[in-house]
């Protein structure tokens, strides 16, 4: 009978009632930052000021914006679809960094053969994939065959590929001689993709993301799949769906797109691949990718807009280090914190939307 | 013989470390509760732990400041998690989120940017007369105070879970704390009692990283052992006994790969640095089979 009700909520109730969720945990949360932003001796509305509305006063804040917002929606994928069936890949970071690290090291090497850009881009994207794709099935494959927990493999896979990259970035046959920090000679200009008024191109990738994503799994059978088990694993099993193979596919999936990430940041941000390209604002993407998917409890529905302000923090963020001194992690923490309260409060009004 | 007692007297520094981690791990998991944010405590208390000590002059008070952050993080993990029943596993990785950008917060407000790193006062050693000069066994009995501390505290942990009444019940309370209600054992203050000390014991190893092995904190210090504790945990099947001897492999496998990536010419010396990550992943490929957990871990309990 309980689970009937839950069904018939009427979407205006279920509205009011997630946005007093997150209205509540932002009063909190944005309480609490000024708190601390007043003992550590700031101007509390010119930084709040300034973390707000620095994406918006400016062309240049909203194209850094747009620019976080990119691979931050890929992260947030990574980790939200594996975690529709309630597994936790930690390893949007690692993922991200091995499909950018695969993307420079076969562009560097196919560069010299002259392949126009019609060719170079859409392989290179797919080897993003690809490369993403297997990081991130193998932590799957390592659930689904050996019970090992994704959260530790995510983790090591995390480490193995940061050492990847700055091995591919310091090796003699990709290594840029002019630079000392690890960075790979630029790739071919038919392997770059530019700038639409300073808005990088990639974002067309997004938005193909955005919809494969609602396509996959609202319209397949394989989002259904996801969906069944996610909602009740005995009940999907009855049914005759291999839970193992599901497992693999989330991590595959979210691999894939963590993956294309990296190699869009290498292919349209950098043209190159620099050690450490996968962060922003004082952390990685795969835990601000994390954070923003915790703040829609998981649902892929409201990853790309979570995403965005996710990404006006960081920018603002930024410009709080700039111009007042604020160190970064100041901003960090504090979404460490908002995303805390969103999860508590949230588990007090649904109790079953958090879960 | 000089390279084989420095190859002991390094493995017994980083299995300091590792054990102490998977040792608040297992006090955590014995009662159900899973400490997945022991990556953030050591974080965390590394750099509080160092400050302290450099601020203040005395490692014991680095290391007191470093146990009572630990204490803190396990007394918000117990209480959201027992207060609000969220996903111990979300709640670890907020915390591990929160750990790392508190510690880098902290050294930057203090400290800030300076052009030689500010070293920490160095922890007293234990010098037992005459096998102290012995090659080898020196290496072994010459360790500062803090790995005798671990020892110790795996020895405690052992007697107190296998000769002890109340040590059997709290492992009663991860296989089953349904049952250990009924009998009268109260699970919520267990379950706080022991996260909080799990993770002063994790506070401990993270205070030990600055300033007992680099002599500096430096950011993301913890280099992931955190989580290679819990897979230390995870491969000791819950039992201190065994989480020494994991805390010992792994310790030898990553004072092995760093000398090797010395000595070698050929390899890249990368993939060595990868050595201690992978065979995490391996070795608990191998023993998948021989891993027992405790039957609540990682779940809720409430009486209804």
């Amino acid at each position: 009978m309980k689970k009937k009700n839950i069904i018939q909520n009427d979407l205006p109730v279920k509205l009011l009632r997630s946005l007093s969720v997150y209205g509540l945990a932002l009063l909190i949360a944005f309480g609490l930052i000024s708190i601390i932003i007043a003992l550590l001796g700031f101007s509390v509305p010119d930084a709040l000021k300034t973390l707000i509305t620095t994406s918006f006063k400016s062309a240049f804040g909203f194209q850094e914006t747009i620019k976080k917002t990119i691979p931050l929606i890929f992260t947030t994928y990574a980790f939200t679809i594996p975690f529709m069936i309630k597994f936790f890949n930690i390893g949007a970071w690692g993922q991200m960094l091995f499909g950018g690290t695969v993307v420079a090291a076969v562009g560097l090497l196919i560069g010299n053969f002259g392949l126009p850009s019609f060719i170079m881009i859409p392989l290179l994207v797919v080897v993003g994939i690809l490369a993403g794709g297997l990081w991130g099935w193998f932590a799957g494959f390592l659930k689904a065959k050996y019970d090992i927990n994704p959260i530790i493999s995510t983790i090591m896979l995390n480490f193995v590929a940061v050492l990847l990259v700055n091995f591919i970035a310091t090796s003699p046959i990709f290594k840029d001689p002019l630079e000392g920090h690890p960075i790979t000679r630029p790739l071919s200009s038919s392997a770059i993709l530019g700038f639409f008024h300073k808005i990088p191109y990639s974002i067309i990738f997004v938005i193909l993301a955005i919809i494969f994503v609602y396509i996959l799994l609202k319209k397949t059978k394989l989002g259904y799949e996801i969906t069944s088990v996610g909602y009740n694993l005995h009940a999907a099993q009855t049914y005759g769906i291999n839970f193992q193979r599901t497992i693999m596919l989330t991590f595959l999936l979210g691999g894939a797109l963590a993956g294309l990430g990296g190699a869009l940041e290498v292919m349209n941000i950098h043209g190159k691949l620099i050690e450490g390209f996968a962060k922003t604002s004082g952390a990685q993407y795969g835990v601000f990718g994390i954070l923003t998917s915790l703040v829609v409890a998981g649902n892929p529905a409201g990853v790309p807009i979570a995403a965005f302000f996710m990404a006006v923090l960081l920018v603002g963020a930024d410009a709080l280090q700039r111009t007042m001194q604020i160190p970064v992690e100041m901003v960090f923490l504090s979404q460490a914190l908002i995303v805390l309260l969103i999860v508590i409060i949230r588990k007090k009004f649904e109790p079953n939307g958090g879960k | 013989m000089t390279f084989i007692t420095s190859f002991i007297s390094q493995t017994m520094v980083y299995a300091t470390v590792y054990t102490l981690t998977s040792l608040g791990i297992i006090l955590g998991g014995r009662t159900g509760i899973f400490n997945v944010s022991a990556e953030g405590i050591l974080l965390a208390s590394a750099s509080t732990g160092f400050l302290t000590a450099y601020l203040t002059g005395s490692w014991l008070m680095g290391f007191i400041a470093g146990a009572l952050i630990g204490t803190v993080f396990g007394f918000i993990l117990a209480f959201v998690h027992e207060t609000f029943k969220i996903n111990q596993f979300i709640l670890g990785i907020i915390l591990v989120i929160f750990g790392s950008g508190l510690s880098d917060l902290l050294y930057k407000i203090i400290i800030g940017v300076r052009l030689s790193a500010p070293q920490a006062p160095s922890v007293p050693s234990v010098i037992i007369p005459f096998f102290s000069k012995i090659p080898v066994i020196s290496g072994i009995l010459n360790q500062d105070v803090v790995v005798y501390f671990m020892y110790f505290a795996v020895l405690v942990a052992y007697w107190f879970y296998y000769k002890t009444k109340v040590g059997l019940e709290t492992r009663a309370i991860g296989e089953n704390p349904k049952a250990a209600d009924v009998v009268g054992v109260n699970v919520k203050r267990r379950r706080y009692l022991a996260t909080i000390i799990g993770s002063a014991l994790i506070g401990v190893a993270g205070a030990y990283l600055p300033i007992a092995i680099t002599g500096t904190y430096s950011p993301d210090i913890s280099a992931g052992r955190g989580f290679m504790a819990i897979g230390i945990a995870i491969f000791a099947s819950w039992k201190p006994q065994r989480a020494i001897l994991g805390g010992f492999l792994f310790a030898g496998i990553e004072v092995i790969a760093f000398q090797l990536k010395l000595i070698s010419a050929n390899i890249p010396y990368q993939f060595f640095l990868m050595l201690p990550f992978i065979s995490v992943l391996i070795i608990m490929m191998i023993f998948k089979k021989h891993i027992e957990f405790p039957a609540s871990v990682g779940k809720p309990y409430s009486r209804e």
